[in-house]
C-alpha cells in the first residue's frame, strides 16, 4: 500500500497536522551558530523547496531531521507528535528518510542488495541471504517509483541517474516501518545529473508527492521553483521567509537568500582606484620559466589588481607559487620595485614584502590547531617580539587591533583557528601579511574558495582597500566573474604561457565570453 | 502555523568551546600515571616510598630524561630520532677515548660533537628529503657499528673520575646533580620554546609543514636545530652514563631507545607532531623509570621489561592519537 488518502491534504482549512514541523531548532558548533531558531512546516503530499546560501544551515537542518545531528534546542514534530531523533533508524521509524548528496550506495553490490541493505527483513533467513526474496523486495521498491532498473545489476555499472533511483527506492523502504506516508528529503539531487535526467527526476518527485511529502534542496533556484509547491529560505541559520513557488521569480528568492541589502556592488567597484596616473611598476617578471610555465612576462603596478585566468593546466598556480619562492624556476628574472627578487625560498619572499594566500586554506593557509593570534603573527614574528623574546602583551594588542579592523568573528584571539568559519579563517590568513605593514605584493590563489557570499564580499572589500593603499595584487580568481569583477587588468595563461592581456577597468569590463575565447 | 517573515540579523556571539572533562583528564595523564604508580608501588612495598629509594630512582632517570627531552623537540616537529641511543653509546666510547687527551674539556667536546652528528642527520633529512625515520634508523646502525669498531667491541674503563665527579654530587644532600642538570635542560629548552618564536615555528611545522613553509617560517633551520639538540642531548646523557659506570661501552645506552620513545608518548606528546611539551616527556620518563624499578618489586623478572616498553608505546600512542583526532581533526 503506497497511498493513504485519509491523511492527504484537507481542502479548505488545514485540520490535519503537518507531516513534519520544526520549531525553533538551534544547533551550535564551536564558534558558529549553524541553526539559530529555524521554523519549518512540511504539509502532507507537498513538495517543499529549501533554499539558502552555503552556510545558511541547510545541511545541518537536514541532518537534524534524519537523526545525524542532535539539536541543542527546539522541537521536531511528526504528524502532530513530538519526536526525538537519535539516529537514522530513529528517523526512519518516524517516516523520515534522506537521499544523500554524496551517494551512499555500496558500489560493488547489486541494486537489490543496496536497496535492502540495513533492513533485510525477510531477505535474510537464518543469517543467510535469501536471494529470491531479496530480489522480490527490491523489485517491489523499484516498482513503486516505476523504475525499470535491473535489480541484479551491479551498482557501479549504473548511471548516476539510475543510482539515484536506487537511492530513492532504498529510502522508500522506510514505509515498511511506519503506517503513515513518509517524508523524503532530497539533498542537492540534481547536482550530478544532466538536464534530461533532471526531467526524469522531477517526474519522480511529482510521483512521490502522490504518497509522500518531499523536502527538495537545490542550489539551482529555477529548479526549486519548477518542482516545488512552496519554497522556504534559510539565511544565517534562521528561517527568513517562504514563498509559494507558483509565480515567484528566482531573483526574488535570491534576494531573500543573500539578504535585502543590495549586492549591486558585489565587487566593491566603487572602492577601486580611480587615480589618473597609474602607479609605478611594482612587480616586473621577465621571461620566467618553470616546470609548468614558460617565458612569462608580467607587470603589476602598485595599487593594481591583476587577474590571471586560465584553464586547468595553464600553469598559473605554479607561476604564483614560483613568485613566492615555493616552486623552482629555471630561467628568467623577477624584480620588485626595481630590485632583483630572490626566488630561492619562501622566507626570502616574505622578507621582500610578498604575501601569499594559498588555495588550500585548511592544509596550507593556516595551522588549524594553533590560535588565531599565533596564526596571525606566524610570518612577521618581529611584530610581536622585542629582541628575541615574544611579548605576549604586544602580540595581544596587535592581534586585537586586526581582529577589530577586519571584523574577524572569533570568541577570543586564543581560539584555535580551525574553530572559526571559513571566511573568518581567511581574514586571519590575510591579516598575517598585513600586521607588519610592509607588504608590497599580494599573491592570492583562490582567496574566496569555499566562502559564502557575505564572506566573499568582505574579502573583496579588503582587497580593494589594500589596493587603495598601494599594494599590488595578483589574483587567481575562483570564477571568471570574480576575475572580471575584481581585476583592473586580466592576463590569460594558456599552456604555461601568458598569451593575452585584457584591460578590465571599471566601466569597461570584458565579458566572460571574451576571456573564454582566449583561454582555449 | 508559523510563517516567519524577515528575521532579525543573527547576533554574532560565537560560543566558546571549553575542553571536556575527558580532554582535561588526558592532558594530566602522565602526572596522574606517576602518582598512581607511586601509590601502587608504595602499597606493594611500603619500604619503597623513602627518600633514599626516590633519590635513587631520579638518579637513574636522569640520562633517560635528557635523551627524551632532546628527541621530544624532533617529535614536536613531526619527525622522530631513532639514533639517540646508538649516538649516546658512541659518545660514551668517545668520552673514554678522549678523556686522557682533553681532560676537563671532554664533556663539552662530547656534547658538541654529538650535536654536530645530530645536525648532520638533520641536514641529510632536510636537504636530501629523506624521512627522518629512515635517516636516523640508518644513523643508529652506523653509530653502533662505529662504536663497536673504535672500542674493539668492549668497554673502555675511565680511570680519571674527577672530570665527571660533579655529576655524582647531590644538591642539598638529596637531589642528584645529574637529575638537576636534566631538569635544567628541560627548563631551558621549554623556556626557549615558550618565550621565542621558535615555539610557534616548531608547532606550526609539526601540525602542518607546508602551511609553516608558506608562512615563511624557517622550516629547514628549525628542523636541523631540533636534530642538533637531540644529538647534543644524547652526548650529555652519555656523560651522565659514564659518570655512573666509570667506563665507555659501545652498547651502554642501546637499551634506552625504547624507554625514551615510551617516555615521549606516555607524556602525551603526539607522535604526529605539533602537540606536546618537554615537561610531559619529563613526567613520561619518570613513569617509565618507576615501571622499570617497580617490576622487580612486584616480582616480575626484568627480562620482561622490553615487553612492557613495547606495550606501553603502543597503548600510549593509541591514547594520544585518539586525543588528537578529537582536537585536530574536526
Amino acid at each position: 500500500m503506497t497511498t493513504n488518502l485519509q491523511t492527504g491534504p484537507v481542502p479548505g482549512g488545514r485540520t490535519a497536522p503537518p507531516a513534519l514541523e520544526v520549531r525553533g531548532l538551534v544547533k551550535h558548533y564551536p564558534g558558529v551558530k549553524a541553526l539559530d531558531g529555524v521554523d519549518l512546516v512540511v504539509h502532507q503530499n507537498e513538495v517543499l523547496g529549501l533554499a539558502g546560501e552555503n552556510g545558511a544551515g541547510k545541511s545541518t537542518l537536514l541532518k537534524a531531521l534524519v537523526g545525524l545531528v542532535r539539536p541543542d534546542a527546539g522541537e521536531i514534530w511528526v504528524r502532530g507528535e513530538r519526536v526525538r531523533l537519535r539516529s537514522v533508524v530513529d528517523a526512519a521509524n518516524h517516516g523520515l528518510g534522506m537521499v544523500f548528496q554524496e551517494q551512499s550506495l555500496v558500489p560493488n553490490l547489486t541494486a537489490a542488495e543496496n536497496i535492502v541493505l540495513g533492513s533485510e527483513g525477510p531477505g535474510v533467513r537464518r543469517g543467510i541471504y535469501h536471494w529470491r526474496t531479496m530480489r522480490r523486495l527490491a523489485q517491489e521498491q523499484l516498482d513503486k517509483i516505476g523504475s525499470h532498473i535491473d535489480p541484479l545489476a551491479r551498482t557501479d555499472s549504473l548511471s548516476f541517474a539510475d543510482r539515484q533511483m536506487v537511492e530513492i527506492a532504498k529510502v522508500l523502504r522506510i514505509e515498511e516501518r511506519t503506517s503513515h506516508p513518509p517524508v523524503i528529503i532530497l539533498d542537492e539531487p540534481t547536482s550530478v545529473l544532466e538536464s534530461k535526467e533532471i526531467e526524469t527526476l522531477f517526474t519522480q518527485v511529482r510521483r512521490l508527492r502522490e504518497f509522500a511529502s518531499v523536502v527538495f534542496v537545490s542550489h539551482r533556484l529555477d529548479e526549486v521553483l519548477d518542482v516545488c509547491d512552496r519554497v522556504a529560505v534559510l539565511r544565517g541559520g534562521r528561517s527568513v521567509g517562504e514563498v509559494p513557488a507558483a509565480g515567484a521569480a528566482p531573483a526574488e528568492l535570491h534576494r531573500m537568500m543573500i539578504g535585502s541589502t543590495g549586492s549591486d556592488d558585489h565587487y566593491h567597484d566603487g572602492l577601486a582606484e580611480r587615480s589618473e596616473e597609474p602607479g609605478r611598476p611594482r612587480l616586473v617578471v621577465r621571461g620566467l620559466s618553470g616546470r609548468t610555465f614558460r617565458d612569462v612576462d608580467l607587470e603589476v603596478r602598485a595599487g593594481e589588481i591583476v587577474g590571471i585566468v586560465g584553464v586547468h593546466g595553464s600553469g598559473r598556480e605554479d607561476l604564483c607559487r614560483a613568485l613566492f619562492g615555493a616552486e623552482a624556476t629555471t630561467a628568467g628574472e623577477v624584480q620588485l620595485d626595481g630590485e632583483r627578487l630572490d626566488l630561492s625560498g619562501t622566507r626570502a619572499a616574505c622578507a621582500a614584502g610578498i604575501g601569499y594566500v594559498p588555495a588550500e586554506r585548511k592544509t596550507e593557509g593556516m595551522v588549524g590547531p594553533m590560535s588565531v593570534a599565533d596564526n596571525m603573527t606566524l610570518t612577521k614574528q618581529q611584530a610581536r617580539c622585542s629582541g628575541p623574546l615574544v611579548r605576549p602583551r604586544k602580540q595581544a594588542t596587535l592581534v586585537d587591533t586586526w581582529i577589530e579592523r577586519l571584523s574577524i568573528r572569533t570568541p577570543h584571539r586564543g581560539t584555535a583557528i580551525q574553530r572559526l568559519s571559513g571566511g573568518n579563517q581567511q581574514k586571519v590568513v590575510l591579516a598575517r601579511w598585513l600586521v607588519s605593514g610592509d607588504v608590497r605584493l599580494l599573491l592570492l590563489d583562490h582567496p574566496t574558495r569555499g566562502l559564502d557570499i557575505g564572506a566573499r564580499s568582505e574579502v573583496y572589500r579588503l582587497m580593494r582597500e589594500l589596493a587603495g593603499s598601494g599594494v599590488a595584487t595578483v589574483l587567481l580568481a575562483d570564477s571568471l566573474e570574480e576575475a572580471i569583477g575584481m581585476s583592473d587588468r586580466i592576463v590569460v595563461m594558456s599552456d604555461g604561457r601568458a598569451t593575452t592581456e585584457i584591460a578590465a577597468p571599471s566601466g569597461g569590463k570584458p565579458t566572460p565570453l571574451d576571456l573564454v575565447k582566449e583561454m582555449v | 502555523m508559523s510563517t516567519p517573515v524577515l528575521a532579525q540579523p543573527a547576533s554574532d556571539a560565537p560560543v566558546v568551546a571549553r575542553p571536556t572533562v575527558g580532554q582535561r583528564l588526558t592532558s594530566f595523564m602522565p602526572v596522574i600515571a606517576l602518582v598512581v604508580l607511586l601509590a601502587a608501588l608504595t602499597v606493594v612495598d611500603p619500604g619503597f616510598f623513602t627518600l633514599s629509594s626516590l633519590t635513587a630512582a631520579v638518579r637513574t632517570a636522569a640520562p633517560l630524561v635528557v635523551l627524551a627531552a632532546g628527541a621530544t623537540v624532533v617529535v614536536l616537529c613531526g619527525g622522530i630520532d631513532l639514533s639517540i641511543a646508538a649516538l649516546c653509546s658512541l659518545a660514551t666510547v668517545f668520552f673514554a677515548l678522549w678523556l686522557p687527551d682533553l681532560g676537563g674539556l671532554t664533556t663539552l667536546a662530547i656534547v658538541a660533537v654529538a650535536g654536530a652528528i645530530g645536525a648532520l642527520q638533520g641536514v641529510a633529512h632536510v636537504l636530501l628529503r629523506i624521512p627522518s625515520f629512515i635517516v636516523t634508523l640508518g644513523g643508529m646502525s652506523i653509530f653502533s657499528a662505529i662504536a663497536l669498531v673504535i672500542s674493539d667491541a668492549g668497554p673502555i674503563p675511565v680511570s680519571d673520575r674527577g672530570t665527571t665527579h660533579w655529576l655524582t654530587l647531590y644538591v642539598a644532600g638529596v637531589l642528584p646533580m645529574a637529575f638537576v642538570v636534566a631538569l635544567v635542560v628541560v627548563a631551558v629548552v621549554s623556556l626557549v620554546l615558550r618565550l621565542t618564536p621558535v615555539g610557534s615555528w616548531v608547532r606550526a611545522i609539526g601540525y602542518s609543514e607546508s602551511a609553516a613553509r608558506l608562512a615563511g617560517s624557517p622550516v629547514d633551520l628549525v628542523k636541523v636545530g631540533a636534530f642538533t639538540l637531540s644529538g647534543a642531548c644524547a652526548g650529555l646523557a652519555a656523560v651522565m652514563l659514564v659518570s655512573r659506570n666509570f667506563s665507555g661501552s659501545p652498547t651502554m645506552a642501546d637499551n634506552l631507545l625504547l624507554p625514551a620513545v615510551a617516555a615521549i608518548v606516555v607524556g602525551g606528546t603526539a607522535i604526529t607532531g605539533g602537540h606536546g611539551s618537554l615537561w610531559r616527556s619529563l613526567a613520561g620518563a619518570l613513569v617509565v623509570t618507576l615501571l622499570r624499578v617497580g617490576l622487580p618489586i612486584v616480582g616480575v623478572p626484568s627480562a620482561y621489561e622490553q615487553i612492557l616498553y613495547g606495550a606501553i608505546i603502543v597503548a600510549a600512542v593509541a591514547l594520544t592519537l585518539d586525543r588528537s583526532k578529537v582536537l585536530i581533526i574536526k
